[in-house]
């Protein structure tokens, strides 16, 4: 009882009011015979391969997973992101967030300002864009290295410039010249596609069901990979530190379902990956849960950090476990950046202390990790702390512990070696082969890029 | 800066290299279950193989990780051509890149599901 009172269930939502712009009905379909109407398109590399579907966005942004965020944002409110990564209402938010068309497309569609747009996919309706401004976006180059940082502007967790080959920089990069600024609504609520629906709890339903758990505690992690055993650990440690003086109650694991770099594991795997955890037993599958945010990822590491914690806060997570090279890719920034952030804040992006330390900043709380390795000595994983600022990587074993890397792991995978059962749970690993003999790869390529462009995650 | 790559060994790779010179600094991972032949590999060259490859990366070990399967299978018959886990390995290598090259095109779309 005495836990019940101090640990108040359910936090409130990021900005304090969860955005739900989907409709329904007779509401719903009044908007699908609009004449002004678009169709959502991919963002593509400079390949053609799709690298972004905004229709992920409309998503998360329709069924509160961005909350407060309403819409698309104007160039007034991206120029707030970018200054102190704030909206105009002043709740912090990492990224621009922009719909981006071509001239041809918007003179096509016959869209202005004040106009209703319908958006389609795949030729059907899906949502509507209540247009408020249309505006020129700049030089993308330089829109992109805005969003990210510089080495020389961002020096505290910025290493090296951003490039083409770094994803998210490269959605940026690749953005049309317009851009379309307004409040959406989902008018035609997609259904999901297997594995995808087993996944789907947006943020209301989520709250529901912690609700329902009894919960108190809960720890997010985020993931865009097939869990390890080091992933494993760092979730069930994260779960005696998130309490304080007591461990939490449960797992809230959020996987990041969109495009990918190639290399990464494809969606599916990541998704049933995490499931074997529970129905195996790893978890007991009350005190774990696997879910799923539609975004296209953009590997911000501390920026990217930010993000999730306003997503799972909106899910009812109330705390985050953030390990090492967090959403990172490459080594454009500091392996603990986004620890910098959840301590120290990041003033060159004009975020002056911790996000959940801010006015207007988040209510979930950071539970900072380093990492875990195997220590064949031992025969258990061991922790090796965290290298940053004055502290040291320090293992609590006097032995050599071995690193798990994800990469080497995928190396383990490709060569077609079973990985050893300390590293990853063979129930796991069979969902890697489950979806490599549906695409005839484990990780995403091109091909399968295109092919989840094709058939998205959803069906109209 | 150097960098490396780790080939994995199994008992087969492992018969192919058992008395080189460098057979005895094969490194033990897992408790046993896996060994890891490591190679230093200098900037030039690290630069050679991410341009070569697009899909490859540094992770934050310094390890260059991502790379096509028909490269690290290049590399290891270099090895036991050469003799050496030097530069003379990866010269030898780049002598045969392009193939390697269309080889791991191929590889991107399909490998074979154990």
């Amino acid at each position: 009882m005495f836990f019940a009172n101090l640990y108040m269930p359910v936090i409130e939502p990021h900005g304090g009011r969860l955005v739900y712009n989907v409709l329904e009905g007779d509401a719903a379909k009044s908007y699908w015979e609009l004449s002004t109407r678009l169709e959502i398109k991919p963002t593509q590399g400079p390949d053609g391969a799709p690298i972004r579907n905004p229709y992920r966005e409309v998503m998360s942004i329709g069924y509160g997973f961005f909350s407060p965020l309403e819409g698309f944002m104007p160039w007034n409110e991206v120029e707030s992101v970018l200054k102190e990564r704030r909206l105009l209402s002043g709740w912090l938010f990492p990224f621009p967030i922009v719909f981006d068309v071509t001239e041809e497309e918007l003179k096509t569609a016959g869209a202005k300002v004040g106009d209703d747009l319908l958006l389609t996919l795949k030729g059907r309706p899906f949502a509507v864009l209540k247009i408020e401004e249309v505006y020129k976006l700049p030089d993308r180059r330089e829109f992109a290295d805005a969003v990210f940082g510089t080495p020389d502007r961002n020096g505290e967790v910025v290493k090296k410039r951003f490039d083409e080959k770094h994803p998210g920089w490269l959605i940026y990069r690749s953005m049309k010249p317009l851009a379309v600024a307004g409040k959406v609504a989902v008018v035609n609520p997609p259904r999901f596609r297997e594995p995808y629906i087993r996944f789907w709890v947006p943020p209301a339903a989520s709250r529901k069901l912690i609700e329902a758990k009894g919960w108190k505690i809960v720890v997010a992690h985020q993931t865009r990979n097939v869990p390890h055993i080091g992933h494993e650990m760092l979730m069930k440690r994260a779960m005696f530190v998130a309490g304080g003086d007591r461990p939490g109650d449960g797992v809230l694991v959020n996987a990041i379902i969109g495009a990918k770099r190639p290399g990464d594991y494809v969606d599916e795997a990541i998704l049933e990956g995490h499931e074997a955890l529970n129905t195996a037993g790893y978890f007991h599958h009350n005190r774990h849960m696997v879910t799923m945010t539609l975004w296209d990822m953009r590997y911000g590491n501390p920026l990217e950090s930010l993000l999730h914690g306003i997503i799972r806060q909106n899910m009812g997570a109330t705390h985050h476990m953030f390990g090492r090279d967090h959403a990172a890719t490459g080594d454009y920034y500091d392996s603990y950046a986004t620890q910098h952030l959840w301590t120290r804040g990041l003033p060159s992006y004009g975020i002056n202390a911790p996000p959940h330390q801010l006015d207007k900043g988040l209510k979930i709380r950071p539970v900072n990790m380093g990492e875990f390795a195997y220590c064949p000595k031992c025969g258990e994983y061991t922790y090796l702390g965290i290298s940053f600022g004055e502290v040291k990587e320090s293992p609590l074993c006097g032995h050599t512990p071995e690193r798990v890397s994800g990469s080497f792991l995928r190396g383990v995978i490709i060569e077609g070696l079973r990985p050893p059962r300390v590293v990853m749970r063979p129930e796991v690993y069979e969902a890697i082969v489950k979806w490599w003999r549906v695409y005839g790869y484990p990780f995403v390529t091109e091909k399968y890029l295109r092919l989840k462009e094709d058939t998205l995650e959803v069906e109209l | 800066m150097t960098y490396k790559l780790g080939l994995l060994i199994d008992e087969k790779r492992y018969e192919a290299i058992k008395n080189l010179p460098f057979a005895g600094q094969l490194k033990s991972m897992f408790g046993g279950e896996i060994r890891m032949l490591e190679i230093e590999i200098d900037d030039e060259t690290a630069k050679k193989i991410l341009q070569a490859f697009p899909a490859a990366r540094v992770d934050a070990r310094g390890y260059l990780e991502d790379l096509p399967v028909a490269f690290k299978r290049a590399v290891f018959e270099a090895i036991v051509k050469t003799g050496s886990v030097g530069r003379e390995a990866l010269e030898e290598v780049f002598k045969n890149i392009e193939a390697i090259k269309e080889l791991a095109k191929k590889e991107k779309e399909y490998v074979p599901p154990p």
